[in-house]
């Protein structure tokens, strides 16, 4: 008998145990997949602003659903898309049928995001693009509608635009080298590396510049992993170019800065340069890449009053700036709104609720068009262009564009030797 | 015409007397039957998506064996064929609407005509020439697809292609039973007075040709049959993904396919299939290790070649069965005398 009681006794003892070590026993949370390379900065952009979001929501008591609040539960899902298409698709596969996720926030790769965007669609998961740009990816939605409504793209800014504040960068500092050094026709050279998403820009650019009152001197495509392009700028130099305009996704964009730096080449580096979108750009380039001007999505001024709490958190927490996946930051937030308006986790009725945001997000007011793209344009989001100067990453544009001046942008600022060479 | 008894009896017979003696076939049986139960079983769509994928991969690795583990024409660019596969098929299914069990062998057909576009100039090359020429192919139709991008969709590719059938369970009948299917053909080949000429080629082509056989002719249909196999599966994967992209010729798919036929066992059709079957759900299995995943993943193939340089499949082969000395039949490993001759096993 008294073995027994002994027995009862444990038993009862065993099950309050594990009731108190599950502090979230019984309590609902709301699955968010995040979707990237995870082994790659454009994967962990998207985990790290999922992060940030999701532990501010959480703070705040979470999303509140039928009058209770309810927690966010990030499910990390490495898609390694770079390297593998199946290997993607199997990861959202993997997060909807067995983690069971509620809405699906990242994606990198256009070509990956095709195929889990229609996997999300078949299930009918609400999919928040953060970090492929292609048009086609929104044009779906417009196309077929009733399928493709669960899918958002809340940054970048879709690729045609990108390359719209890629020319508009370019003529402001060619607008700059006239007026200062008094130059009556720019000389552009493009240096671009040897990319499929390139062509376009490289072709654009050589028919658009002559159309905007500029020379182009000459073409030039390193490999997206050279380690040295001293043959490029010399090149570039003999052709007496006033103007680089670069396009860079990956690691040139580092030895291509620190040796036109080194070289002090009279040429001002202008477009695309994605390393030197990061933070630990200037310590890479051994402080050589000052005055490297790239386009950019977050910088430290007040586009809203959302943008410089957002960047400061980030920065503290990941010792990093944000990259535009982090956008994934934003998104949270937009979702968490939408299920709130809606009250309900049902994705038709929460896509109702997305299609009206509209929110003074961290990289510009966000409103999405009709077929749920980011809208670009004076005040809603632009862009950015950011420039490296005494080892800062400053803001430089917009600066009166369209009537656009955000607080904390500073003046562009000539590269010394290029002011030096063209003043004697 | 006999009667349907007459083919069960007949089939009876041939299990017993051709299946059941060997534990290898014993193994196949059992595999076969097993991936056509599955559904009865599960309908996980996790679990039939990576099997669907592996099946369509199994068909590609055993392409790849079928000409460069048979004839010993190493390809390095092997994704060609089943890029070619895919775009066609795509591009049929876009502009002319044709289903994919129209689209798919038309593509494939597309891929002979990339196998005898390469195979003529590669003919007159051996070794490391060839293999270099071959990796060069695929690169060079990337380029091409980037620089059409109105004809290729460039760097997105073709999206919003036809589903293979309209339920998962549907794609995943096709797939296996294809794989299943397409996997005992080129096994059949290989078996054949042809794939014995292929076996020649390797071994020494210059006796092939001294025998009067025209090696020409033979490296040639191996690069189409090879082709044609790999471009079945590039249609079958274009349809699944519902979308034709420039992944599907990278020099990365092009070197899977060697790992995977390479860790199964070549020269044997079943030994890359199985090395598919294992490996692709090894890397779906080793996601609860993200942070070493893939360096695990490496670990694992390079330890097995490391103690199985013939491959995985041949080495468990040799464990379970016994070659006889002197019929050369293979038999079970617990036999003691030839299942055909009787000759004593004990010392083979």
């Amino acid at each position: 008998m008294k073995r027994r009681n002994l027995l009862q006794r444990i038993l009862c003892f065993s099950v309050i145990v594990v009731f108190m070590s599950i502090p979230a026993w019984g309590a609902d949370t709301i699955k968010i997949g995040v979707l990237g390379p995870m082994a790659f900065t454009q994967g962990e952009g998207h985990w790290n602003g999922a992060t940030l979001a999701a532990d501010e929501i959480n703070a705040q008591g979470g999303v509140t659903v039928n009058g209770a609040k309810r927690q966010i539960e990030l499910i990390k899902v490495d898609t390694n898309e770079f390297l593998s298409v199946p290997d993607a698709t199997n990861a959202v596969e993997l997060a909807i049928s067995r983690f069971n996720a509620d809405f699906l926030t990242g994606g990198f790769r256009t070509e990956a995001v095709t195929v889990m965007q229609d996997i999300a669609m078949d299930n009918k998961k609400i999919f928040l693009g953060c970090g492929a740009a292609h048009p086609e990816l929104c044009e779906r939605v417009a196309t077929d509608y009733n399928r493709y409504k669960y899918w958002f793209r809340v940054t970048p800014i879709n690729s045609k635009f990108l390359v719209k504040v890629d020319f508009i960068l370019l003529g402001t500092v060619a607008k700059i080298m006239a007026t200062q050094l008094n130059i009556p026709k720019i000389k552009v050279a493009i240096v671009a590396e040897q990319a499929a998403w390139n062509e376009p820009i490289v072709s654009v650019a050589q028919k658009k510049l002559p159309e905007m009152g500029m020379e182009v001197v000459g073409v030039w495509r390193p490999s997206p992993v050279a380690t040295d392009v001293g043959a490029e700028l010399s090149a570039v130099q003999r052709a007496g170019a006033h103007i680089i305009f670069t396009s860079f996704s990956s690691s040139v964009g580092i030895p291509f800065a620190k040796q036109l730096g080194e070289l002090k080449i009279p040429a001002a580096p202008v477009g695309i340069n994605v390393e030197a979108q990061k933070q630990s750009f200037y310590d890479a380039t051994g402080g050589k890449g000052d005055y490297t001007l790239t386009i950019n999505t977050y910088a430290r001024v007040k586009i809203t009053d959302a943008t410089i709490p957002f960047f400061d958190s980030y920065l503290k927490r990941f010792g990093e700036a944000p990259n535009y996946t982090a956008g994934t930051y934003e998104a949270l937030h937009i979702l968490k709104e939408a299920i709130e308006r809606a009250n309900s986790l049902d994705s038709d009725k929460v896509v109702m609720e997305l299609e009206k945001t509209d929110r003074p997000g961290t990289a510009g007011r966000l409103v999405f068009t009709k077929d749920h793209d980011v809208t670009w344009g004076p005040g809603y989001v632009t862009g950015l262009g950011t420039q490296w100067q005494d080892g800062k990453n400053q803001c430089v544009w917009p600066m009166g564009w369209e009537g656009v001046t955000y607080e904390g942008v500073v003046p562009y600022k000539l590269p010394p030797w290029i002011v030096e060479h063209y003043k004697k | 015409m006999g009667s349907p008894v007459f083919y069960l009896r007949r089939l009876r017979t041939l299990i017993q007397t051709e299946v059941l003696v060997l534990p290898s076939r014993i193994t196949v049986l059992v595999f076969s039957l097993g991936l056509l139960l599955l559904p009865l079983f599960t309908r996980d769509p996790y679990v039939l998506r990576i099997l669907i994928l592996t099946s369509i991969f199994a068909i590609l690795a055993a392409s790849w064996d079928l000409l460069s583990g048979f004839t010993g024409q190493i390809n390095f660019g092997h994704a060609l064929f089943f890029g070619v596969g895919s775009y066609s098929t795509a591009l049929l299914n876009i502009h002319a609407h044709l289903p994919p069990w129209a689209g798919i062998p038309l593509g494939a057909l597309g891929a002979v005509l990339a196998g005898l576009v390469i195979g003529i100039p590669c003919l007159r090359l051996r070794g490391t020439y060839l293999a270099l020429t071959t990796l060069a192919f695929p690169i060079i139709l990337l380029g091409v697809v980037f620089a059409i991008p109105g004809i290729t969709g460039g760097e997105l590719g073709i999206s919003g292609l036809s589903r293979l059938s309209g339920s998962r369970v549907g794609d995943y009948y096709i797939t296996v039973i294809l794989m299943l299917g397409l996997g005992g053909v080129m096994w059949k080949i290989t078996d054949s007075k042809t794939g014995i000429i292929f076996h020649a080629i390797r071994e020494d082509e210059l006796a092939v040709r001294a025998s009067g056989l025209n090696t020409v002719r033979y490296k040639l249909l191996a690069f189409c049959l090879s082709s044609f196999f790999a471009g079945i599966a590039g249609g079958l994967y274009a349809h699944l993904m519902r979308t034709a992209g420039p992944s599907t010729l990278e020099v990365g798919t092009s070197f899977q396919v060697i790992i995977w036929a390479v860790f199964g066992g070549m020269v044997s059709i079943y030994g890359p299939i199985a090395g598919v079957f294992i490996l692709f759900p090894l890397l779906e299995f080793l996601r609860i290790l993200p942070k070493i995943r893939m360096l695990v993943f490496a670990f694992i193939v390079l330890l097995t070649l490391l103690y199985m340089p013939e491959g995985l499949i041949p080495w468990i082969r040799d464990k379970i069965e016994k070659e006889c000395p002197r019929c050369k039949v293979r038999n079970a490993a617990t036999r003691k005398t030839c299942r055909v001759c009787a000759a004593s096993l004990e010392k083979a």
